[in-house]
């Protein structure tokens, strides 16, 4: 059990990223009519928003 | 009225008895606003939620209000900490402990982490490895705001880290465990609201303010009046100190030395304490020029 709670906790920043970051660059985009570009959805780019986020904190260790 | 020249040729134990005699007439006083202010602002803030949601009020407000709930719900839990509601086997003793759980609810602290490592701070104030709180140590206030938000990065030595490394220390898993629920129950609300389409509600009424709130109480709270923070000792280890915000914009803490020395008084009655006790404290060598 613990072990599961420090894996989750590890990856705090990547899942920060795709569960809380995505959707609101998504309803960000959405709130202010911005189209994403090469046609991707905007829950798609907030996908890629999110994740790379959540990604380079998860390796740096922080988000600023 | 306390004679400033008497004072200096007073031994150590006639200081410390009518300092104490000062502190006797300012605590065990119930301080009720302090736990109307905890109820209520919780209220405020759990009132919020439905308001923004069914348009009543705008985001944008909601948002203000938010901020100031997050920065005001940890100073009822503070009085609380000190028991100074009602101490451990008083009648009152269950508001004491109902108000430590609930006020800092929006700002996601748990009162048993909040208590535990509060007292170690006051044991240890200002030493680099037993205060949990040295981590907000900077040389000035943007880099003690910048420290601040350093703190709470994933992978930082300070701030909640530092106290989960502490408990860990200190073998107290019971009491971790109650941060790592908060943490599970707060990010499980954001996902939640998040994926059903409320992410800019949630990042608004909870989590900006939330990072906007700690950084406000953490440098009131801890940085200003610890600041230097490079010596420790009970007359050393805090000051007081004026600010542009005035004692409410700093949150009460112009007069903390007050708060070290003698815990249980209120923080209401910490004012008039600290103007009783000032000779004492300038005879003690306390840090007291700047107010």
């Amino acid at each position: 059990m613990e072990k599961a709670v420090r894996t989750v906790f590890y990856f705090g920043p990547l899942l920060f990223g795709f569960g809380f970051l995505a959707p609101l660059a998504a309803q960000i985009l959405a709130a202010f009519e911005w189209v994403p570009p090469f046609g991707l959805t905007n829950l798609q780019a907030g996908l890629i928003v999110g994740g790379t986020l959540g990604l380079i904190a998860q390796i740096r260790g922080r988000w600023v | 009225m306390i004679d400033a020249q008497n004072l200096s040729t007073m031994s150590e134990q006639e200081l410390m008895r009518l300092e104490r005699e000062i502190a006797r007439r300012h605590i065990d006083k119930f301080p009720y606003f302090a736990v109307f202010w905890g109820f209520g602002n919780l209220a405020i803030w759990l009132s919020l939620w439905p308001l923004v949601f069914m348009g009543i009020i705008p985001l944008w407000l909601g948002f203000i209000i938010s901020t100031l709930n997050v920065t005001l719900s940890y100073l009822p839990s503070h009085e609380a900490q000190h028991d100074i509601i009602a101490k451990p086997g008083t009648k009152l003793r269950w508001l004491n402990q109902l108000l430590g759980h609930l006020s800092t609810i929006p700002l996601m602290l748990p009162y048993r982490i909040a208590k535990y490592t509060h007292m170690a701070h006051h044991k240890h104030a200002n030493h680099p490895e037993l205060d949990p709180d040295h981590s907000t140590h900077a040389a000035g206030p943007w880099q003690a705001i910048w420290k601040t938000i350093q703190n709470r990065q994933p992978r930082a030595k300070g701030g909640f880290n530092a106290y989960g490394e502490m408990l860990t220390r200190d073998g107290r898993p019971d009491i971790l465990l109650d941060g790592i629920l908060f943490e599970v129950f707060f990010y499980s609300v954001l996902f939640g609201l998040a994926w059903n389409g409320f992410a800019i509600e949630a990042a608004l009424l909870w989590w900006l303010p939330r990072h906007i709130g700690l950084t406000y109480i953490v440098f009131f709270l801890s940085w200003a009046p610890h600041h230097p923070a490079n010596e420790t000792g009970r007359y050393r280890n805090t000051r007081s100190f004026t600010s542009i915000l005035g004692n409410i914009g700093s949150l009460g803490m112009q007069y903390h030395i007050v708060h070290h020395l003698h815990p249980r008084i209120p923080l209401y009655r910490t004012p008039r304490a600290y103007w009783e006790m000032k000779p004492i404290l300038e005879a003690r060598g306390c840090r007291v020029e700047d107010l």
